[in-house]
């Protein structure tokens, strides 16, 4: 089986080769790449919600480690994504694991974990303390605290969280096409490599466009993600 | 700042000092007067080394150079010496070639090639020095334990191919290999890779079959690998050759230009070989590996 991997002309523009419908379609076409990336960078955020959101709101609500919990979430975020990718991958490689998808799948959780984490504590240890007081004298046990109360409130900000991690990660992954990957960021690596300008410009696009929708997508789930009983609080508060 | 760099500042500083104090003596290396010539390395090691070995080689002869910071590869070095921000760039001349007349037929043929860019380079007032016999050329390397002995050898063996960008859009490399009339081989799949020694890793751990990597990669003999003959001459000429500015070349005098082709007439591919073994494998700093060089050759 060949691979069709025809050169694209030097001279094309931007725009030019993204109206061809044929950049769009085959093995190494924009909407395969759109998909590899998607896919890599959905699991990412899924992989770092499962584990922060619970993880942060128990340490939260038992008011645990809170200077560890703060230092931890600073320095990660000091860690160079691209550094990692690329010191993992020869590793990956004398393992038999191959370029791909643990090296830079670990590189982008990541850098996908601080946000969600962070949102979430800070989210639940700003709930009025009144509210939590009120609720206890109510009756309600420990587990219906965090889950009715807490996490009921602490929602949007937790869902702002996951939504900042999502557009890094989104952002972020097109580093994978330069460590022996492909997804999105190959038009850039390919322009760059081939000194071709429009290519460039047009991978570009397509990254910075994917991030946008990747915001938009958070915004409109944020929006009606809220539980009623907070929608209904807001809406009422707002004059 | 290393020590060797605090030296090397040094040394020029008190040599003046004791020039200027003892105006008299005028006994050193004679050179006719001229502009500093600006020097930049491609930014890989064996083209650090290489600049490192022209610019040291220059100084010594008394010439005023100053080595700049590495940065870039080809284009922006071909584009430096175009704008006259560079004076002098080492090249390889098939490379050369690709970047200056890309729709000319490549040739195994040193001469053939220079026939071809000396014009080329004069159109951008630059001169190009003679070649040297120092090659490093393009390798389609394959694991030791592949039955394959020459490029054509793979076509039907359903090879995953790895390579960097550059290679897939170029008529001596990636398209060559798959075009019919010339290797027309069958590739199962294609991989890019950033050119350098994860070339070598991935054709270690067998994610790739074969690979396009230098001829003077120290690893491929380091790890085992083989390089397949090109029995269809599709790689081009890569001797290495300096090309000076015509302006800062005519300021010096023909001197300059004999000086150049004698130290390219020195470099052997078994040099660029060394220094990349001690830059790449050694972890050796460039400008130490071609003082050192320059000294054995008895020039420093």
């Amino acid at each position: 089986m060949v691979f069709a991997q025809a050169p694209v002309p030097r001279d094309i523009g931007a725009f030019e080769w993204l109206a061809d419908p044929d950049s769009w379609t085959g093995t190494n076409g924009i909407l395969a790449s759109l998909a590899d990336t998607v896919v890599l960078c959905a699991i990412v955020v899924v992989v770092a919600t499962i584990t922060m959101v619970p993880l942060a709101a128990w340490l939260a609500h038992t008011r645990r480690g809170e200077v560890s919990v703060s230092w931890t979430v600073t320095l990660s975020r000091a860690i160079p994504t691209f550094a990692v990718a690329g010191l993992l991958v020869p590793i990956s490689l004398r393992r038999g694991w191959g370029f791909e998808p643990w090296p830079i799948f670990i590189a982008l959780l990541l850098l996908a974990l601080p946000p969600i984490f962070l949102n979430t504590y800070t989210a639940i240890r700003q709930v009025d303390p009144g509210v939590v007081d009120a609720a206890r004298a109510t009756g309600y046990t420990e587990t219906d605290v965090l889950f009715r109360v807490e996490l009921a409130l602490a929602t949007s900000v937790i869902l702002a969280g996951a939504r900042v991690a999502a557009v890094t990660v989104v952002a972020t992954e097109p580093i994978r096409a330069f460590l022996g990957g492909d997804g999105l960021g190959r038009y850039v690596r390919d322009g760059l490599g081939q000194n071709n300008d429009g290519l460039v410009i047009a991978g570009a696009i397509l990254v910075a466009g994917l991030a946008g929708l990747t915001a938009l997508t958070f915004r409109s789930i944020e929006r009606f993600a809220l539980p009623d009983g907070v929608r209904r609080l807001a809406t009422n508060t707002t004059p | 700042m290393s020590l060797t760099m605090v030296k090397k500042l040094l040394i020029p500083m008190v040599a003046l000092a004791i020039v200027v104090t003892g105006c008299s003596s005028d006994d050193g290396d004679a050179v006719a007067d001229g502009p500093t010539i600006q020097l930049r390395g491609q930014a890989f090691s064996e083209a650090v080394t290489i600049a490192e070995v022209y610019g040291q080689y220059l100084q010594a002869k008394g010439y005023d150079v100053e080595i700049l910071t590495p940065a870039g590869f080809r284009t922006e070095a071909i584009d430096g010496l175009r704008d006259g921000e560079l004076d002098l760039i080492v090249d390889y001349i098939g490379g050369s070639l690709t970047a200056l007349a890309p729709d000319s037929p490549s040739s195994s043929n040193p001469d053939e090639v220079v026939a071809i860019i000396g014009p080329a380079y004069e159109e951008i007032g630059a001169t190009l020095g003679d070649y040297s016999p120092a090659v490093d050329g393009d390798a389609f390397v394959v694991r030791g334990d592949s039955p394959a002995n020459t490029i054509s050898d793979v076509a039907d063996l359903g090879y995953v191919f790895g390579a960097s960008a550059q290679c897939f859009e170029r008529p001596q490399c990636y398209l060559g290999y798959t075009d019919p009339a010339i290797y027309g081989i069958t590739f199962s799949d294609t991989v890019t890779i950033e050119f350098g020694p994860l070339l070598g890793e991935a054709l270690a751990a067998g994610e790739v079959d074969a690979v396009v990597w230098n001829t003077t990669a120290p690893q491929i003999t380091e790890q085992g690998f083989k390089v397949l003959e090109d029995d269809q001459g599709l790689h081009p000429a890569q001797n290495i050759a300096p090309i000076i500015s015509t302006e800062v070349l005519d300021a010096y005098g023909d001197q300059l230009l004999d000086d150049l082709n004698e130290l390219s007439g020195m470099i052997s591919t078994a040099d660029l070989l060394a220094w990349n073994t001690e830059t790449d494998i050694a972890k050796r700093e460039s400008d130490d590996v071609a003082s050192e060089w320059l000294e054995a050759e008895g020039v420093n």
